[in-house]
C-alpha cells in the first residue's frame, strides 16, 4: 500500500502536486466562514448544569452581562462629585442608552436609579438620585453623601473615596461588548478633561480577547513559520532543501484550519494555537528524509532508487513518531472541556495530513527538481556537521561515560524535588490575566478594584423546596441571609454583597425617620412586605426582581469579588457552604451559584481532574505503542523515562515558582509525552541499529554522540524554536504554551541524552536484550506487561465506569495474579525451554 | 338659509386646521371625562401585573376620588386589599395645582403615617406599570398640544412637555374619543424617537352617564412587561365626605366606603 503511494508519487509527480494544491484552495474557500468564540463559558457544553442554571438565573432574576466603566479624576479634590465631572457622567450616560445593543433600561448609573432618603419632618423621599446634572458644587455633594449611604450604590456605583464613579452597562449579547466599549469610548472621547475612563468586565475582556486573537494570529505564526526557515537555513545552507518543508508545514496548516472552520467549529483560544502547534510538527519528518535523501543520493545516483531507499529506512520511525504525537494530540478528545477536544483532535488529524504529504509530496517535490542542483548536494554530508553541537554532545558524553551513576542519581533527586515542587502547584485562571499587566484592560481591572467593591460578578441564589412561596420575606430567613452576607465579607475576597435584605433594611430604616437602630430587618413578614410595596412606588420597581422573584420564593445575592481569580472564587463558594453547614438555614432551602466568575471555577475544575485523567490516558497509549515499537516492556518503559522525568521537572517549576497552573499549562502537560517521546524513540531504536553492526554496547552508545545525537539535538531545536515567537504575542497565555513547549522540548531532548546513555552504562543488557526470544518466555518481562494490561484495565474502570477506587483496585490485582500465573505457565512451554536450550 | 350653511362652511374650512384653543379644550374635556367624572367617585380595582417572563402578580384595593375643584385640585385615597400581607396599607393623595401633589402612606405593620414627597409623577404606581401620573392626571398645561389629525373617531395629539426635567419621554400621542373625549390610547417615545410605551383604554361603559374605562392596560416596550387594571362596582357621586381624606382616617379606614 504504502509502496504504491510512494511508487504512484514518483511516478506522476504532477498529479501529486495538483491534488495538493486542489486540497488547500478547496480549505482556504472555508475561511471566510470563520466564526471565533472566546467565551470561556464554552470550556463547558453547552447543556453543563452550571450553564442551565446560569442562564436560567440570568433571565429569572433579569441579570445580564455587563460592560463596566469607571470613571476617576483624581485632579478634582472631589474626586467626580464636582459640578462639571457629574455633568459629563449624565451626559455620557444619556447617549449611552442609544447605543445599539445595550438594555438602556437597566444601565447602573447614578442618573438612572432611585434613592430614597429622608425629606421634611415625618416625610421620606423617593427621587432619582440625579434627575439632572447638579448646578452648584453643594449639590454635587449632596449626590454623593445620598449615594455612599444608599447599600445599593456605596461600593458599586461610588467609590469609598469619592473620586470614582462605575456606569454598569447591560449588553443583550456578550459577544456585542467590544462594539459597546468603542462606541462608548467614541462617545466619552467627545467630553475631554481631567477625568480617567476605564472599561472591563469579564464580557469586555473576552470581547477584547477575540480582537486580540486575530493579531496574534497574524504575527506569531508567520513569525513562527519565518523562524522555522532560518532555523532551517542555518542547519542545512539550502534554501532548495528547505522549501519543501516549509511548503508542507503551510499545506498542513492551510487544510487542517480548513477542515475546522469547514466543519463549522468556531476558532477558540485553543484552536488559535493550531498552526503553531502545526508548523514545527509538519516540517520535521520531511526534513529528515530530505537530509537522508541528500546523503544517499551520491551512493545511488537515481532520485527514485534514492528515495525509495530513504523511506524504506526511515519508515517505521517516522511512523511511529507521528503516530505517537498523534495519540498525545488526541488524547486530548478524552478531556471534558469542548475547546480542548476540538484543539487535540484537529492537531492529530494535521499530524497525519503532515504524514501523508511527506511520503507523497517530497517524493513528487524531488521528481519536479531540475536535475542539475543534485550535482551540488555532493558535499551535504560535510554540511552537516556541526562545531557547537558537535562540542555540547561531546560534553554530554564524556559527562555520561564517567560518572553514569551521579546522572541517575541526580535524576532521581530531580523527580523527588519535582514531586515535592507539583505538591505545591497552585490551580488558578483569571481570563483578565491573559491579557499583559500593561494592557487597559488589566490597569482598569487593577485601578476598578481598587476604588470599588469588586468587578467580578457572581451570584448566590437560594431557593425554596417544594416550591414554598413567600419564605424569602420571612424576617428569619432575611436575617440569615444578612448573616451569611456578613460571613463572606469575613474572606475578605468579597468586596460587597446586595441582596433583598439590604433592600429591605434601607427603606424600613428610612420610614422609620433614618435613626441608625433601625438598621434592621423588620420584625414581621407583613413589615418586609409593606417596606417591598414602598419601594415599589419607585422608578424602577422592577429592580427587586433581580433580587427575588415575585412569589419571594427564591432569593439572589449579588457577591462582588474584587479579583477574577478562580482559586478566590472558589474560597468563597468553599466558605459559604461551610457557613450554611454550620449555620443551618431556618427554612427548607437549596442554594447553587451562577455568574460568569464561578462558572469559570467549574471548568478549572473540569480541566484539572480531566487533564490529569488524560495524561494518564496519553502516558498508557504511549506506553503501549512503544511495547508495540521495541516488543520488549523494559525498553518501552525505559522510553517513557526521560519525558517523564522532564514533564515532572517542568511542572514543579509552577510550584516553585508560584505560577498559576492554567488552561494552557494543563492542555500542555498531555500533548508533550506525545512529542517528546520521538527522542527516545530515535535513541533507542538507532542504539540497537548501530550494535547490531558494531555488537560493541560501549562502542555503540558513544557512536550515538555522534550523528544521532545531532539529528535529535536538531529535532528538538526545531520544535523548541519553533514556539518562541510565541512569546512575542500580546496575550499571556500565548507567551506561556511558547515558554512551555520550548522549556519541555529543550529539556525532554537534553534529558534524553543525560539519562538513556547513562542506563545503557548501569544496566546495558536491559536495552540491548537478545533478539528472537519471545516476550512470553520471560517471567520478569511478562510480569511488567502484565502489569501495564493491569493499569491500562484499572484506568479504563475508572474512566469509563462507575466502579470506585476501591473495586477497580482489587480488579487490577487480580489481573496481575492471573497474569503471573499465565505468564509462570507460558514461560515453562516447550519452545521457550527449546529457546533456552539452544542459547 | 343656502347662504348660512355656505358662510359655516366657509367658516369651518378657516378655523380648520384646528386652532390651538381647539386643541386645548379637546384635551381640557379629555381631561375632565378621565379624572374629573362626577363630583365623586368609588371603585374596586384589581390590578393584573405581567413581567417580561410572564409572572403575574395581583394588587387589589379600593379607591375613593374626590374633586375638590372641577379640573383642579383633587383627592384620592387608596385602600390596599390584597396581597394580605399589605392589607389595610393606605396611600392618599391630596392633588394640588401649581405645587407638588401632597400624599401620604400608612403602614400598618408598622402603625406608621408617613408623608411621601417625590420629585416627579413618573415613578411606578404600586409596582405596576402605570405610573403615578396615570392615575391621578398629568396637569393639562404640563405640555405644548399639537392636533396632528383625526383617525376616525379619534382626534390624534401630539404633547411635548414643556420642563424636561422629571419626564422619562420625548414626547407622546394621545387619541382621544370624538365623542366622549375619553382618551383611548396614549403612546410614549423616548429621545431617540422610539416607541417605549403606551397606556390603553380596553372598556369602556357607560356608568351614571358618565363613559367610564373600565379596564385600562399599560405595556413597557423597553423592559417589556404589562399591566391590565380592571375597574368594578364604579359609582359616581355617592356622597364621599371630605373628612374622609384626612390623615386621621389612615389608621382608622372609613369603614362604610371601602367594603
Amino acid at each position: 500500500m504504502l509502496k504504491k503511494l510512494i511508487t504512484f508519487s514518483l511516478h506522476r509527480p504532477r498529479a501529486i502536486m495538483w491534488v495538493t494544491l486542489v486540497c488547500v484552495g478547496l480549505a482556504l474557500m472555508q475561511y471566510p466562514k470563520m466564526k471565533v468564540d472566546t467565551d470561556p463559558e464554552n470550556m463547558l457544553p453547552e447543556n453543563a448544569p452550571v450553564r442551565v442554571f446560569h442562564r436560567d438565573i440570568k433571565k429569572e432574576f433579569s441579570v445580564y452581562d455587563m460592560v463596566v466603566v469607571g470613571i476617576v479624576n483624581h485632579k478634582n479634590a472631589e474626586g467626580v462629585f464636582n459640578v462639571k465631572t457629574l455633568t459629563k457622567i449624565y451626559n455620557i450616560t444619556e447617549e449611552i442608552k442609544g447605543i445599539k445593543g445595550v438594555i438602556a433600561g437597566e444601565i447602573y448609573s447614578l442618573s438612572t436609579k432611585d434613592n430614597v432618603q429622608q425629606g421634611g419632618v415625618g416625610e421620606v423621599r423617593f427621587n432619582w438620585l440625579m434627575p439632572s446634572p447638579p448646578q452648584t458644587q453643594q449639590e454635587a455633594l449632596e449626590i454623593r453623601d445620598q449615594a455612599q449611604n444608599n447599600p445599593m450604590f456605596y461600593g458599586t456605583v461610588v467609590s469609598e473615596d469619592g473620586k470614582a464613579l462605575c456606569l454598569y452597562i447591560p449588553v443583550e449579547r456578550k459577544n456585542l461588548s467590544y462594539g459597546v466599549v468603542q462606541a462608548i469610548k467614541k462617545i466619552v472621547a467627545k467630553y475631554p478633561g481631567e477625568e480617567e475612563f476605564h472599561f472591563t468586565g469579564l464580557p469586555v475582556a473576552n470581547d477584547q480577547f477575540g480582537v486580540e486573537m486575530f493579531k496574534q494570529m497574524a504575527i506569531s505564526a508567520p513569525l513562527a513559520g519565518l523562524v522555522i526557515f532560518l532555523l532551517l537555513w542555518f542547519f542545512f545552507k539550502s534554501v532548495i532543501l528547505i522549501v519543501a518543508p516549509m511548503l508542507i508545514a503551510m499545506a498542513t496548516v492551510i487544510i487542517t484550519m480548513g477542515l475546522l472552520i469547514g466543519f463549522g467549529f468556531p476558532v477558540h483560544i485553543m484552536s488559535s494555537m493550531i498552526p503553531i502547534f502545526l508548523m514545527p510538527i509538519a516540517v520535521l519528518d520531511s526534513v529528515h528524509v530530505l537530509s537522508d535523501f541528500f546523503e544517499k543520493y551520491p551512493l545511488y545516483n537515481d532520485r527514485r532508487k534514492t528515495i525509495s531507499a530513504v523511506m524504506e529506512e526511515l519508515f517505521f520511525s517516522m511512523l511511529y513518531t507521528s503516530l505517537t504525537t498523534f495519540a498525545g494530540f488526541f488524547s486530548l478528545s478524552f478531556t471534558p472541556i469542548p475547546p480542548v477536544q476540538v484543539f487535540g483532535i484537529a492537531v492529530a488529524i494535521g499530524v497525519a495530513i503532515a504524514w501523508v504529504l511527506t511520503m507523497t509530496f517530497i517524493p513528487a517535490y524531488i521528481m519536479l527538481m531540475n536535475s542539475k542542483i543534485f550535482a551540488n548536494f555532493h558535499s551535504s554530508a560535510d554540511q552537516e556537521k556541526s562545531p557547537y553541537l558537535d562540542k555540547v554532545l561531546g560534553f554530554i558524553r564524556r559527562v555520561v561515560s564517567r560518572h553514569f551513576r551521579l546522572v541517575l542519581i541526580v535524576t532521581v533527586f530531580f523527580v523527588g524535588a519535582a514531586f515535592y515542587g507539583i505538591s505545591r502547584i497552585q490551580v488558578n485562571d483569571n481570563p483578565v490575566r491573559w491579557f499583559e499587566a500593561k494592557h487597559p484592560i488589566r490597569v482598569a481591572d487593577r485601578i476598578l478594584n481598587k476604588h470599588f467593591a469588586g468587578t467580578y460578578e457572581s451570584y448566590l441564589v437560594f431557593e425554596a423546596k417544594d416550591q414554598q412561596r413567600e419564605i424569602f420575606i420571612e424576617p428569619q430567613m432575611l436575617r440569615y441571609v444578612e448573616g451569611l452576607q456578613k460571613a463572606m465579607l469575613t474572606t475578605g475576597l468579597v468586596g460587597k454583597t446586595t441582596s433583598l435584605a439590604d433592600v429591605v433594611k434601607k427603606i424600613y430604616y428610612e420610614l422609620l425617620g433614618g435613626d441608625k437602630v433601625n438598621n434592621v430587618v423588620p420584625p414581621t413578614k407583613q413589615a418586609v412586605a409593606q417596606c417591598l410595596i414602598s419601594f415599589e412606588n419607585s422608578h424602577k420597581p422592577d429592580d427587586l426582581w433581580h433580587m427575588t422573584t415575585p412569589d419571594y420564593s427564591k432569593i439572589n445575592i449579588w457577591v462582588q469579588l474584587r479579583s477574577g481569580d478562580n482559586k478566590n472564587m472558589q474560597k468563597v463558594a468553599q466558605h459559604v457552604a461551610q457557613y450554611i453547614k454550620s449555620n443551618p438555614p431556618p427554612m427548607d432551602v437549596t442554594f447553587n451559584w451562577a455568574g460568569l466568575t464561578y462558572i469559570n471555577v467549574i471548568w478549572q475544575n473540569n480541566m484539572v481532574g480531566g487533564m490529569l485523567n488524560n495524561f494518564l490516558g496519553s502516558f498508557m497509549i504511549v506506553l503501549f505503542m512503544m511495547l508495540f515499537l521495541f516488543r520488549s516492556p523494559i525498553k518501552a518503559l525505559i522510553s517513557m523515562i526521560p519525558l517523564t522525568v522532564t514533564i515532572l521537572f517542568i511542572y514543579s517549576l509552577l510550584g516553585f515558582f508560584g505560577k498559576d497552573y492554567d488552561m494552557p499549562v494543563a492542555v500542555l502537560s498531555a500533548l508533550t509525552l506525545g512529542l517528546s517521546v520521538d527522542f527516545a524513540i530515535h535513541y533507542i531504536q538507532r542504539v540497537n541499529d548501530v550494535n547490531a553492526q558494531k555488537n560493541d554496547w560501549r562502542t555503540s552508545t558513544e557512536e550515538m554522540f555522534e550523528g544521532p545525537g545531532r539529528a535529535i539535538i536538531r529535532n528538538a531545536l526545531v520544535v523548541a524554536i519553533g514556539f518562541l515567537p510565541l512569546l512575542f504575542a500580546p496575550l499571556v497565555p500565548y507567551k506561556t504554551v511558547g515558554f512551555f513547549m520550548f522549556t519541555i522540548m529543550a529539556f525532554s531532548s537534553v534529558a534524553t541524552l543525560f539519562i538513556l546513555p547513562a542506563i545503557v552504562y548501569w544496566k546495558p543488557q536491559w536495552v540491548f536484550e537478545q533478539q528472537g526470544k519471545g516476550v512470553t518466555c520471560r517471567c520478569s518481562s511478562c510480569l511488567l506487561v502484565a502489569f501495564f494490561v493491569a493499569c491500562a484495565v484499572a484506568y479504563v474502570l475508572l474512566g469509563y465506569t462507575p466502579l470506585g477506587w476501591k473495586l477497580t483496585t482489587w480488579l487490577s490485582i487480580f489481573v496481575i495474579v492471573l497474569s503471573a500465573g499465565l505468564c509462570h505457565l507460558a514461560s515453562k512451554r516447550r519452545i521457550c525451554l527449546n529457546q533456552g536450550g539452544q542459547k | 338659509m343656502k347662504r348660512l350653511g355656505v358662510a359655516v362652511f366657509l367658516f369651518l374650512m378657516l378655523v380648520s386646521p384646528v386652532s390651538a384653543q381647539t386643541v386645548d379644550e379637546i384635551i381640557n374635556k379629555a381631561n375632565l371625562a378621565a379624572y374629573y367624572a362626577g363630583q365623586s367617585g368609588q371603585s374596586d380595582v384589581v390590578m393584573t401585573i405581567t413581567d417580561a417572563q410572564g409572572r403575574q402578580r395581583t394588587r387589589e384595593f379600593r379607591i375613593l376620588r374626590l374633586n375638590v375643584k372641577e379640573g383642579a385640585e383633587q383627592k384620592f385615597y387608596v385602600y390596599f386589599k390584597r396581597p394580605t400581607d399589605v392589607e389595610r396599607m393606605v396611600y392618599m393623595v391630596w392633588k394640588n395645582i401649581g405645587k407638588d401633589d401632597d400624599r401620604w402612606l400608612y403602614l400598618p405593620a408598622l402603625d406608621l403615617v408617613k408623608r411621601i414627597a417625590a420629585s416627579d409623577k413618573r415613578s411606578s404606581f404600586a409596582g405596576s406599570h402605570f405610573v403615578y401620573e396615570d392615575v391621578s392626571g398629568r396637569g393639562v398645561t404640563a405640555d405644548t398640544h399639537e392636533l396632528l389629525g383625526e383617525e376616525g373617531n379619534l382626534y390624534k395629539i401630539k404633547n411635548m412637555p414643556k420642563d424636561t426635567k422629571g419626564v422619562d419621554f420625548a414626547y407622546y400621542l394621545v387619541w382621544i374619543d370624538k365623542n366622549n373625549f375619553l382618551p383611548m390610547k396614549a403612546e410614549y417615545y423616548n429621545t431617540g424617537g422610539k416607541l417605549v410605551r403606551t397606556v390603553e383604554a380596553l372598556e369602556i361603559k357607560d356608568i351614571q352617564g358618565y363613559p367610564t374605562a373600565i379596564k385600562s392596560k399599560a405595556v413597557d416596550l423597553e423592559r417589556k412587561g404589562e399591566t391590565v387594571i380592571d375597574f368594578t362596582n364604579v359609582v359616581y357621586d355617592a356622597g364621599l365626605e371630605d373628612s374622609i381624606f384626612t390623615e386621621r382616617y389612615l389608621r382608622q379606614p372609613p369603614t362604610q366606603w371601602i367594603k
